[in-house]
């Protein structure tokens, strides 16, 4: 065999090798990216559904909206500690809401994640919840309505600076929530008459609509 | 003229129960009846479905629309609720200063008045109150059981109608003969029957 081919032989030999190796790492580099990818979805859930609680929250007796009979919600009494942060406090309150003590109480699926909440400096408060808010609830006016309900009158009940709200899914607003009540507008976070009371209530989802310029 | 509104059809079934009742069956049926019974005492009817399809909300309000001084109403099935009881529920828009924007400079007002499509049940807000007020009190009378007064929820078929609006929620499609639903659409055509007549009559009839 001349000696220049053999060099060649060799040099391609080498290139080989180096190749495996690296394939080799590069497959390894994958694996470890696949294993540590999360969905968009994952994420958040991790993120805001870990513990809110600071050190500086009081116990403080919370009134949680759940289901009281097939078509009324009424109030809980509910030991929680809660921030004095308006925002932090809407996050306790209804993530209290979301987890439920009882299936016959449940109003808001399990599976609901409620994804941001914010507030705007004239008391306009925005809650942004998952998907499973509008696939997972019985369709129908009537349920529907509980389900507005309980999240109006827990914000209303608990968190006295938020003026009004409105509901998005995913960071979208939507028509309605299951295809019967609309959430184009805003819900009044007025406090509710049955405040004080340890009746049901039932009947209060009240939008307001900001008037557009003409 | 009296629009009534099957709620759902086609794609979009509503309710669906164990026992299989369908939501968009039942309310197709009940309007039916309903619309019998209307013509039988002298109403105009239309109907935003007469068959299987699935209108766009703002399809059926523009049927409602498209009569001088009609009545929409809005025929659905509960998913749940004590079977045999029947709720009455009338669009409200809360502490918004509310009333349709008018479009133009003065002079343009004084001659012309716009309706924007989103408000379009605002100014008819008090009279569709008035309208679900008779008719939960007749529904109270034919289902037992029923709450004593109407609701004030937004439900989305209602917010474009520019006329008075109501729904009516029968419930629910979780009985177990669903032979049972049926049966009650006779008793819902009187009771709507009997509230129009009254509504008619009333000081909230006219224009």
């Amino acid at each position: 065999m001349p000696r220049n081919l053999r060099f060649a032989l060799g040099i391609l030999a080498v290139a080989v090798l180096l190749g495996l190796a690296s394939l080799h790492d590069l497959h390894q580099h994958i694996e470890r990216m696949s294993e540590s990818q999360q969905s968009e979805e994952e994420a958040r859930r991790e993120v805001l559904t870990s513990p809110i609680a600071t050190p500086t929250d009081v116990e403080q007796q919370a009134k949680i909206f759940w289901a009281a009979g097939p078509d009324r919600i009424a109030p809980i009494q509910v030991e929680l500690p809660l921030s004095d942060d308006p925002v932090q406090r809407s996050k306790q309150v209804l993530n209290e809401l979301i987890s439920s003590p009882s299936p016959e109480q449940r109003i808001l699926p399990a599976d609901a994640v409620l994804l941001g909440f914010y507030v705007l400096p004239d008391g306009t408060a925005i809650a942004d919840f998952s998907d499973p808010l509008v696939t997972e609830i019985p369709s129908g006016i009537a349920s529907e309505e509980r389900v507005v309900d309980s999240i109006v009158e827990t914000l209303a009940s608990n968190v006295p600076s938020l003026r009004r709200l409105k509901i998005l899914i995913h960071g979208q607003e939507v028509d309605t929530l299951a295809g019967h009540v609309d959430l184009s507008g805003f819900f009044d976070l007025t406090p509710p008459a049955s405040q004080g009371t340890a009746g049901p209530t039932q009947g209060s989802t009240s939008p307001e609509r900001s008037m557009p310029s003409s | 003229m009296i629009v009534l509104d099957p709620g759902h059809g086609g794609t979009d079934t509503g309710a669906r129960g164990e026992s299989g009742a369908i939501e968009k069956d039942v309310v197709l049926e009940y309007a039916r009846v309903v619309r019998g019974e209307l013509e039988r005492r002298g109403f105009r009817v239309a109907m935003t479905r007469n068959n299987d399809s699935n209108p766009s909300y703002d399809d059926r309000a523009s049927m409602a629309n498209a009569y001088h001084n009609a009545i929409f109403i809005s025929l659905h099935v509960a998913t749940m609720g004590e079977p045999g009881t029947a709720r009455v529920y009338y669009y409200r828009f809360g502490s918004s200063p509310g009333g349709p924007a008018t479009a133009g400079n003065g002079k343009a007002k004084a001659a012309i008045s716009l309706v924007e499509w989103w408000g379009a049940q605002l100014p008819h807000l008090d009279r569709s109150h008035d309208l679900a007020d008779l008719l939960q009190t007749q529904l109270a009378q034919h289902f037992p059981g029923s709450p004593s007064t109407a609701a004030a929820v937004p439900v989305r078929e209602l917010r474009s109608v520019d006329t008075p609006a109501v729904a009516i929620e029968i419930s629910s499609v979780s009985v177990s003969d669903p032979s049972s639903l049926t049966a009650f659409g006779a008793p819902l055509a009187d009771s709507i029957a009997q509230a129009l007549e009254s509504f008619r009559s009333g000081p909230a009839g006219g224009n």
